[in-house]
């Protein structure tokens, strides 16, 4: 099995954070796993993407034309990858920055308010990570164990965001019911 | 130490070269590739190393060149038209026979060009812009892990055959993070006593340098450095092979491109073509005696690069002369995408079939 993920949003929402963290959770499960940020000059406030392609066997595309599941963390990065999501993919999207419009009946649609909800917790860089809990809670056979220990990974300098990330995670995680979604 | 972590194809260079004894960098900062020096910024300083950010390419790969004449382990970095300015040296240090390691994270050119990934720097890592008749050995990953793998046999050959040598890395390779293992340094260290320059204490002084104004004393200089090509040519091939024992056509790629093209090569077995992938790993020495193998059986051959078809020439003079040899490529930007691979190959047999 292939999945492919993009994660796009302004530069700033942690974008790449999460990229990172979604590619660890991956590992740490024994998949093969790329994770690859778009480059280029950018700066705080520009666009960021980044992709991340999971699958059971060796990987071997690394570009994809789809994704299976899109997240967009603001109106720009919803106008720019609503065409990259694959036919029956699924798109999240930051209804806090970004319009609830649905365009295309050939996929399915998430709006949350992530930044409302991020704001809630008392910190509004957090958005992130309740929009991959949001994903994680659609995908199969992830633990929460291994969720922690990427967050870890990713967060060992800094460890006094890890606790508050992960609340975060678990908010998006129980946000949307299973069969609202479908 | 054997841990699997997710890591930065440049990341994973740097922390290579620091494992197999790296001690001097130079460089000057170049995206795609600028992690490696920032990385190495902040461990040579812990680890009590030379790094220098150097004042331009020019600089950093000269100061390559004379920490390699006493004996160190040496690394400079840079990218495409960064490396362009490096030419010069690269001469020098082939002729002054020095194991200056050069990794190249391509990015497109030609000229200034711009970030965006591309595989243009073939030509230049292996014929070179130098002056002179030299060679560079030119080793290309495809994973993170082989740019570690890589990163030591660089070190390696650089050592043993006193020779310069370029990792050549897509810039997608050197920003893309997969799982790895920074394992341990398969190869021995190379005993460079006979010729560092660490001053003439107790023996007789030595130098090194290229200058050669005696003809005679050239031509033998020149003799020996190809005796020892000829030499590097014999022992270096290094390719992969997948699916090729009874493949009928055979698609050939380098570096990042070649896992795209095995992806292409499952969709063509499964509809029954014995289709094979041949991907070289080292480029310089190209392995051209077992693609010469291989034509034997298999008589169409497909090219895939990110580029205008620069290691085509390559195959072109490893293949037998009634092999049928095409071309797919984009000089710049995304990897050419899994369909857009097996679309253009769907035409390349069509008009094989039509023309029989």
């Amino acid at each position: 099995m292939i999945k492919n993920f993009i994660i796009s949003g302004s530069g700033g929402q942690g974008i790449l954070s999460i990229g990172t963290v979604l590619a660890n959770i991956f590992m740490l499960s024994n998949k093969f796993v790329t994770y690859c940020p778009c480059y280029g000059a950018e700066m705080r406030g520009g666009s960021v993407h980044c992709e991340v392609n999971m699958s059971d066997d060796e990987l071997l595309t690394l570009q994809n034309e789809k994704a299976d599941f899109v997240i967009a963390l603001n109106q720009t990065a919803f106008d720019k990858f609503i065409s990259k999501v694959k036919e029956g993919g699924t798109i999240i999207v930051n209804s806090s920055m970004a319009k609830i419009e649905k365009t295309r009946n050939d996929i399915k649609y998430i709006f949350a308010p992530f930044t409302q909800e991020a704001l809630k917790l008392g910190n509004i860089k957090i958005a992130n990570s309740i929009a991959l809990g949001v994903l994680v809670k659609l995908l199969d056979n992830l633990t929460m164990e291994n969720v922690k220990k990427a967050y870890e990974k990713i967060l060992k300098n800094k460890k006094e965001l890890i606790q508050k990330n992960v609340e975060a995670y678990l908010l998006g995680y129980n946000y949307i019911q299973e069969k609202e979604y479908a | 130490m054997s841990e699997k972590n997710l890591l930065k194809g440049n990341i994973a260079i740097a922390k290579a070269a620091l494992n197999c004894g790296c001690s001097c960098y130079f460089g000057y900062p170049i995206t795609p590739q600028t992690d490696i020096g920032e990385y190495l910024s902040l461990e040579m300083q812990k680890r009590n190393l030379a790094y220098v950010c150097a004042e331009s390419e020019i600089g950093a790969i000269n100061m390559a060149l004379g920490a390699a004449s006493s004996g160190e382990k040496v690394m400079t970095s840079s990218s495409s038209c960064a490396v362009a300015l490096m030419q010069e040296t690269l001469s020098y240090a082939s002729s002054d026979e020095l194991p200056v390691v050069l990794v190249n994270v391509m990015r497109a050119g030609p000229g200034q060009g711009y970030i965006f990934p591309s595989q243009g720097d073939y030509n230049q890592a292996t014929i070179g812009g130098g002056n002179g008749d030299y060679k560079i050995i030119v080793l290309s990953p495809s994973s993170v892990q082989e740019c570690i793998d890589l990163t030591y046999k660089s070190f390696y050959l650089a050592q043993k055959y006193r020779n310069p040598t370029i990792l050549l890395v897509d810039g997608l390779l050197g920003q893309m993070a997969e799982p790895a293992i920074i394992n341990e340094n398969p190869y021995p260290d190379v005993d460079n006593s006979s010729w560092r320059l660490d001053g003439a204490k107790n023996r007789a002084s030595r130098n090194i340098h290229s200058l050669e104004p005696n003809q005679t004393k050239l031509n033998q200089h020149v003799v020996k450095l190809y005796q020892k090509y000829q030499e590097i040519e014999k022992n270096e091939q290094v390719w992969e092979e997948y699916l090729c024992d009874d493949a009928e056509i055979i698609l050939t790629a380098f570096g990042t491109m070649a896992r795209s093209v095995k992806a292409v090569c499952n969709h063509f077995r499964q509809l029954g073509i014995k289709m094979g992938v041949f991907r070289p790993i080292s480029l310089y020495p190209f392995p051209y005696n077992r693609l010469r193998e291989l034509s034997i059986k298999a008589k169409c051959f497909i090219d895939i690069e990110m580029n205008m078809g620069q290691m085509l020439k390559d195959v072109r003079l490893g293949v037998l002369s009634n092999a049928h040899i095409s071309f797919i490529g984009k000089p710049v930007g995304d990897w050419l995408k899994k369909e857009e691979i097996i679309n253009a190959i769907n035409n390349i047999i069509k008009e094989q079939y039509a023309s029989i």
